[in-house]
């Protein structure tokens, strides 16, 4: 009996397809199929937070600010803030139940931020810069702002939302390399309120104001003091710049939005109280 | 961001030290087949009755392949999508090509011309991180028959 053994040409068990095509089209597919996702849930997610009644979104926020502090002089520049949001809230057409509560914290880190339940946290960092009481108005305004359009809460949706949508698809995939991936690319864009919610809660704010004062003076002068910070350190720009990005391109929204109601940009500045006045 | 850029580096090393290897081991895999063309392989289970070598005995060939982390990657988003997991099919093919060598060669030391009876036998050892392959073992075995008229 005759036996042999032909010779089997290459490329049958194994595809010749360049690996770094095949890369390609996975690493797009995956990159476009998170991007619809996170698109169409981060939407869905968002219109259905908005809806959420406020006394919910307070029962989530829990305690925070419960631990008032005992320090006198603390407590004190808590109160200011508070009335100098309080009057800047009646511009602002509040919800009857929302009730915004400011914080002052007492730490060095440049940034101020809304969170969940109307608390807003103002940190000495920032309002030891803050030239004039119009320019620490705006800044207050515009998280008061973010509270009266629920963006807390929306964001908190969408990261909710969209988190859980993505620790979906990495556990199908079962591999703790596109976790790490996948994971960071969703924190990235659940970090912060979006540009469009910047820009409304700007535009609110500008409003509230311009009724408070009269004019906007001052309130472009807050995103001129940011630019100067962002290049100042520009190696470690405040923290206000990571949530707040593009000062520049805010403060000719804002100049644009006093030309179109035709607030007058020129106006006396009000000084700090003086208990305001703070210092490290 | 340090982890997205030690993915990358280790993305980047799986790729260029993967490809390297792949492209020596396949070479050698060539060479080598020619060299062994004159051992006949034979997946029946007996040899024919016309047949009466000298001498048979057991032949084996054992080999252990890893997978580089960017093929490893690539087959992590082949669960999502599905298809050909092409990224294995190089590791797997190479892995079963080597392990028949390996059994040509002990078949070669013994004086066999022929391999009756031939068996690959495929496992994962290694499962890492959520059962994500690591490395292939296959074992290639068969009867090598040692015809009269060669000595060992």
């Amino acid at each position: 009996m005759e036996y042999e053994n032909p010779e089997i040409p290459e490329g049958i068990n194994v595809s010749r397809e360049h690996p770094l095509k095949e890369f390609a089209v996975l690493v797009g597919g995956t990159v476009a199929l998170i991007l619809a996702i996170v698109l169409i849930l981060g939407w869905l997610a968002e219109s259905i937070a908005t809806r959420i009644p406020f006394s919910y979104e307070q029962e989530i926020a829990g305690d925070i600010g419960h631990d008032v502090s005992d320090n006198p002089a603390q407590a004190a520049i808590e109160r200011e803030l508070q009335s100098l949001a309080e009057g800047l809230a009646k511009h602002m057409q509040l919800p009857p139940e929302m009730r915004i509560r400011v914080h002052y914290v007492d730490d060095d880190t440049v940034n101020a931020f809304a969170t969940l339940g109307g608390h807003v946290i103002m940190f000495r960092g920032l309002l030891e810069k803050m030239p004039n009481e119009n320019a620490l108005a705006m800044v207050l305004a515009h998280e008061i702002a973010h509270v009266r359009h629920r963006d807390p809460i929306v964001s908190l949706g969408r990261g909710v939302v969209v988190g859980l949508a993505l620790a979906a698809i990495t556990g199908v995939s079962g591999s703790n390399l596109s976790d790490s991936v996948f994971g960071s690319a969703g924190t990235l864009t659940a970090l912060s309120f979006s540009r469009n919610q910047e820009r409304a809660a700007d535009t609110s704010a500008v409003a509230a104001v311009a009724a408070h004062y009269g004019h906007v003076n001052g309130a472009t002068a807050v995103f001129d003091l940011f630019s100067r910070l962002e290049a100042e350190h520009p190696l470690k720009p405040p923290e206000f710049m990571a949530s707040h990005p593009n000062s520049s391109g805010r403060r000719d929204g804002i100049a644009e939005q006093a030309d179109l109601h035709d607030w007058p940009t020129e106006g006396i500045l009000t000084p700090l109280p003086q208990v305001l006045q703070v210092s490290e | 961001m340090i982890d997205i850029i030690i993915f990358i580096i280790l993305l980047v090393l799986g790729y260029g030290f993967g490809r390297l290897l792949e492209t020596s081991h396949y070479r050698s895999i060539l060479r080598r087949e020619q060299a062994f063309r004159g051992i006949l392989l034979i997946a029946t289970r007996t040899p024919p009755p016309d047949l009466i070598p000298r001498k048979i005995q057991l032949v084996a060939g054992n080999v252990v392949i890893s997978v580089d982390y960017f093929k490893r990657f690539l087959a992590s988003l082949r669960n999502i999508f599905g298809g050909r997991v092409q990224s294995y099919e190089s590791l797997l093919d190479r892995a079963r090509r080597e392990a028949i060598l390996r059994m040509k060669a002990e078949a070669r030391a013994l004086g066999a011309d022929m391999v009756f009876n031939i068996k690959l036998e495929t496992a994962s050892i290694y499962k890492g991180h959520k059962n994500t392959i690591g490395a292939v073992e296959v074992l290639a075995y068969g009867t090598a028959c040692v015809p009269h008229n060669r000595e060992a």
